[in-house]
């Protein structure tokens, strides 16, 4: 639930953001033909950036919390793989000369 | 022999008739000559060995004593199979008919548009990239197997004129005399002509866990079983054996079975008869639109060339380009998983195939038991106590106090051979190596667990006689000094065969007191042997004596060639039996298997009566669930006339299987839920498959020997231990138990189902987004819009923005328990069925495709353009030489204007997508539950909705994108417009979902449930 909340904060958070730029833009230009586009594209990157920025956030989130009410299924403990492959193998190894 | 290779020249023709006379048993004939026959027919002799001409002459003849390697796939072909299989060619076609279209349109046209010849590019860079990562994925579990090789040249002690002399094993010939001693690996298939204690471990080759002795006579018509015959790569565990070779290299049964599993051919793998399947789903969709519009062009009077084009470029715009990579990444993905949980994978597609399994037959030896003897029970106070067998010493234990069990203790103790190798006390006891037979092993590890070190024991009562083991006596004696230095008597022990030793004894030891043996113990002792003899057990008797000190004073000089003491009158301590116990988690793991519907079948090449008890054991054979002998044993009623079908279980012999036609084979393998195969050859263990995948199974094999190898590379996907398991196993295997654990299986079981759900779900996700991106075009053609979506737009979606998410999707959780569920259908439960399409096309598609267009309209009409005027407009739209087309409210607008304008739509309906493409996510996270019962747990997911976002909203506004991909900024108002849809999205599917719920099996359910 809380994801559901943070996602939609976060959201109104940036459409508040680039909101009053906007209308700021529209109350100057009174001409409707003429659109401010230069703040808009700022706003929009703007936009862009936040929800970029929450992204990664929320993955990088994953690690602290996920032991508390997540079963440890997915990605971020991929790093461990690699020793993992390593360590049974060395055994092997060791395992099929001793056989020998 | 001979016939033999004469056939080899022509083995091209006789491929077929090579593999069928492989799959028959074993033509060996030696062990029925005798030893002089055997000499005169490879000109040797018994005493010299061969000359080293003639050594040398045969080795020219024969070719050296190695494997013939399979063979192996060079590198570049594996690369081009990455590249040309599967999914790839249906983007290669894509890709061709792009450069086609791109060429017609270059021959005809004086300013072609770029836009084929940039999707043929992409295409091709698409299946390029993905086809270098999953080459370099599948390299990456290759160069493990790599490690698994062993490269430690053998050597062979051979007798070549007169003379012994150390040569590398591949040198050693068919006819050489040859050596063998205790921790030797057996270097050819030899036919024994002396042999002293002789002791030799078939396990990986027969599956039996007991080394088998070794002797120079016949035993046995089977030259399998026959005691004068040691097989090539068996270990010789101990005592010394000389023999004749009489087969070298791929000639051997060893070599046999090698060159069996490497001619086997596969089939292709559940997951790829999916994609093949869904393939041909999608370009009957996209072949089938491609000529409606083609006809539909030419009737509405385009040009020939002109609807070719179009044909062409519907048929592409069918061809899902993220899907390849998405699938790709996402078992990829499992893979890595099931890797971290110690199975590794060596082929991407084997991932799901765990996932499909309807029956696992699995190898006994190492597989469900440890692969080391361990005393099970004990009988001593006329009672049967239970040892602890489980690997980490958690089971119960029996009680300790009493006089007779320190007894028997020191006798098995005493009368043993076997001993720790040095260096190994920092390991639990469990873990040492020890030097000598199984069972004495087996006996040592129990003592030492129970009583403390038997080296103690063993210094205190020094030895001072001793009797080994051998078949004729059939028991082993020692003599001791006793604890007691002013004791002089001597203590003698024995142990060996029960009954042997109960003919040996006239009293018995009950709570520590001498008593004379009775007919009423005499009984009891029977009904403990009987008992633990039919749990498959091997039982041992143990007896021992304080010899009178008037007969045999200090220093008593013991004969133990013409026995001069006694060795009857004895007093019997009691019973040890031992077994190679069942692993820990198997038992769970076999639960967990049967209630995920999966058939397990015991295969095995030990004795029936031990596999039996294993299988009861592990749960093969439930509790409660009889054989027909059973049965008839119960009712006291001959076989015959018991019902089959009343026995669930059965235990088939491998002799009787020999006989069986594939009608009776079948017919086993249909109405018996628990099978126990045992005493099968690698041949017999090959056709158990063959009958499975016969009645249309999914047939996953477990096994570690040689003996199983052929199965598991005939399997659809053949599981090797990685620590006990044989080379041969491990290379022809398609998955790796890196801790030999049995359990690791169900995991992969339910990873392989998960991922089989969650590609639905991402195929689902990806294939929805072609709907909106094919309309546009349509309508372009019928209606003659200006052109609501351009290709680079398209690949924004296919490669930028729906990337993630569909990737996400691989990391949904399970909806419901999917272990208590029976395995798919292959033939009805598809990976892409009518069902999804119809969804993802016919629905849920055609709902975005109605956003796409509002916001396109919403845009034009902004600009002045209604929808009535633009119908019919495109010829003038797209004239270059038009500069003054009015719009409905009368303003001119020139060419380039008119394009920023379009473009802008362009842009308006790829971020519409977008939009419409998160409430397809949201929805294709279930299939059957509320996203709300699911819950937003998959933070990819979100991570995915977050980046997609953000990535249509840096493409709109990054400056550069109108010169780099025409991409124009959009007022924020245009974001909203596809919103409405976006929600109708979502209410829609939750209610079909909640119908779906509601009435199981409805008319829903049968329409629309994927």
């Amino acid at each position: 639930m809380e994801t559901i909340l943070l996602f939609l904060s976060s959201f109104l958070v940036c459409v508040a953001a680039v909101d009053p730029s906007t209308q700021d833009a529209k109350e100057k230009v009174e001409n409707p033909f003429i659109y401010d586009y230069e703040s808009l594209r700022i706003g929009g990157l703007a936009f862009a950036v936040v929800l970029f920025t929450l992204g990664i956030l929320l993955i990088l989130s994953r690690r602290c919390r996920c032991s508390i009410n997540q079963k440890p299924r997915a990605p971020g403990d991929e790093e461990k793989q690699e020793e993992n492959l390593v360590v049974p193998k060395a055994t092997v190894v060791a395992e099929t000369a001793a056989e020998n | 022999m001979g016939d033999k290779d004469d056939r080899s020249p022509k083995k091209k023709k006789g491929a077929t008739k090579d593999m069928d006379d492989l799959k028959k048993e074993v033509p060996i004939t030696e062990h029925k000559m005798s030893v002089e026959e055997v000499c005169r027919k490879f000109q040797t002799d018994i005493v010299q060995g061969l000359t080293n001409a003639k050594a040398a002459e045969f080795l020219i003849r024969d070719g050296p004593n190695a494997l013939t390697p399979p063979p192996t796939t060079p590198e570049w072909v594996k690369f081009c199979r990455q590249l040309f299989g599967g999914f790839s060619i249906l983007l290669w076609t894509g890709a061709i008919l792009c450069f086609l279209a791109y060429a017609i349109q270059a021959a005809t046209e004086d300013d072609p548009a770029g836009d084929n010849l940039y999707l043929g590019i992409v295409l091709t860079a698409v299946v390029i990239i993905t086809g270098c990562f999953s080459y370099f994925q599948e390299a990456k579990s290759s160069k493990i197997m790599e490690s698994f090789k062993n490269m430690v040249p053998q050597q062979a002690l051979v007798i070549r004129e007169g003379e012994k002399v150390q040569i590398n094993a591949e040198e050693v010939v068919a006819g050489d005399l040859i050596e063998v001693k205790g921790g030797d690996r057996i270097p050819a298939d030899i036919r024994v002509v002396s042999a002293h204690g002789c002791k030799v471990d078939n396990s990986s080759l027969t599956g039996e866990s007991e080394p088998q002795n070794r002797s120079p006579d016949c035993t046995h018509d089977n030259p399998l079983e026959t005691r004068n015959i040691a097989f090539f790569s068996t270990n010789c565990v101990e005592g010394t054996a000389r023999g004749l070779v009489i087969c070298t290299g791929d000639r051997t049964v060893m070599g046999r079975i090698a060159t069996l599993t490497s001619g086997l051919e596969t089939g292709k793998t559940p997951i790829a008869k999916e994609i093949e399947h869904f393939i041909h789903i999608i370009t009957g969709v996209a072949v089938f639109l491609g000529v409606t519009f083609f006809i539909l062009a030419i009737i509405l009077g385009y040009s020939w060339l002109e609807a070719v084009i179009f044909l062409i470029g519907i048929i592409v715009a069918n061809v899902p380009e993220g899907l390849l990579a998405t699938v790709t990444v996402c078992l990829t993905l499992t893979a890595k998983r099931m890797a971290k949980k110690n199975c590794l994978v060596k082929n991407l597609e084997a991932v799901e195939t765990l996932g499909s399994t309807s029956t696992i037959c699995s190898d006994k030896t190492g597989t469900l038991t440890q692969n080391r003897m361990t005393v099970a029970h004990m009988w001593f106070d006329n009672q049967i106590h239970e040892a602890d067998t489980t690997e980490d010493q958690s089971g119960a234990s029996f009680d300790k106090s009493s006089v007779t069990w320190l007894s028997l203790a020191r006798v098995a103790g005493l009368c043993n051979r076997a001993q720790f190798k040095g260096g190994q006390d920092s390991l639990p006891i469990l873990k040492r190596d020890v030097a000598g037979d199984a069972s004495e092993s087996a006996l040592l590890k129990c003592i030492e667990l129970s009583c403390g070190s038997v080296r103690v024991m063993r210094d205190k009562n020094k030895k001072v006689a001793e009797i080994p083991f051998n078949s004729t006596n059939k028991y082993q004696l020692s003599v001791h000094e006793t604890e007691d230095p002013n004791d002089n008597r001597y203590l003698l022990v024995m142990k060996g065969a029960p009954e042997r030793i109960l003919d040996r004894c006239t009293t018995i030891l009950l709570q520590g007191k001498e008593q004379p043996m009775d007919e009423e113990l005499k009984e009891a002792f029977q009904n403990a042997y009987m008992e633990l003899g039919g749990l498959g057990e091997r039982v041992l008797g143990f007896c021992h004596v304080l010899l009178p000190e008037d007969q045999y004073p200090k220093g008593f000089a013991f004969d133990t060639d013409d026995v001069n003491f006694q060795t009857d009158n004895l007093c019997f301590v009691g019973l040890m039996s031992m077994i190679d116990p069942p692993r820990a988690a198997v038992p769970d793991a076999v639960g967990k298997c049967r209630s995920a519907g999966i058939k397990v079948i015991m295969v095995t090449g030990d004795h029936p009566i031990t596999a039996k008890a294993i299988a009861k054991g592990v749960g093969i054979i439930s509790e409660g669930n009889e054989t027909v002998e059973d049965i008839a044993a119960r009712l006291n009623i001959p076989v015959s006339q018991v019902n089959p079908r009343d026995a669930k279980a059965c235990v088939i012999h491998g002799t009787d299987l020999k006989d069986l036609s594939q009608d009776q084979m079948d017919d086993i393998l249909r109405n018996h839920t628990e099978i126990v195969f045992a005493r099968t050859s690698p041949q017999q263990k090959l056709i158990i498959v063959e009958g499975c995948q016969r009645l249309g199974a999914i047939v996953a094999v477990t096994g570690d020997g040689v003996n199983d190898s052929p199965a598991l590379k005939k399997a659809d996907i053949g599981v090797a231990m990685g620590i006990s398991g044989s080379d041969v196993s491990k290379q022809a295997a398609d998955m790796i138990l890196l801790d030999d654990n049995f359990a690791s299986i169900v995991t992969g079981v339910e990873e392989g189902r998960l991922i089989f759900d969650n590609l639905k779900k991402s195929i689902a996700y990806t294939l929805t987004s072609n709907i909106p991106e094919i309309t546009p075009f349509l309508l372009f053609i019928i209606v003659n819009i200006p052109l609501p979506l351009g290709t680079i737009t398209i690949l924004c979606i296919d490669l930028g923005t729906d990337m993630v998410p569909a990737i996400s999707l691989a990391y949904e959780m399970a909806e419901s328990d999917i272990m208590k569920r029976q395995p798919r259908n292959p033939t009805r439960d598809k990976l892409v069925n009518e069902r999804l399409i119809s969804i993802a096309y016919g629905q849920i598609g055609m709902i975005q495709a109605l956003g796409g267009f509002f916001s396109y309209f919403v845009i034009l009409a902004e600009n002045g353009f209604l929808p009535s005027i633009l119908v019919g407009i495109r010829l003038n739209w797209d004239n270059r030489s038009v500069n003054d087309l009015e719009d409905s409210y009368g303003q001119q607008w020139t060419y380039e204007q008119r394009k920023i304008v379009e473009f802008t739509c362009h842009t308006a309906f790829f971020v519409s997508i977008v939009v419409v493409q998160w409430a397809d996510v949201i929805i294709c996270k279930t299939r059957r539950n509320s996203v709300f019962q699911q819950g937003m747990k998959n933070k990819i997911l979100i991570f995915g909705l977050f980046e997609e976002t953000a990535l249509a909203a840096f493409l709109s506004y990054c400056p550069g994108m109108d010169v780099a991909l025409r991409m124009y900024p959009l007022k924020p108002t245009w974001w909203f417009c596809a919103f409405p849809y976006s929600f109708l999205i979502f209410v829609y599917d939750e209610v079909r979902k909640l119908l779906l719920r509601r009435n199981p099996g409805g008319w829903v359910e049968k329409e629309t449930y994927y």
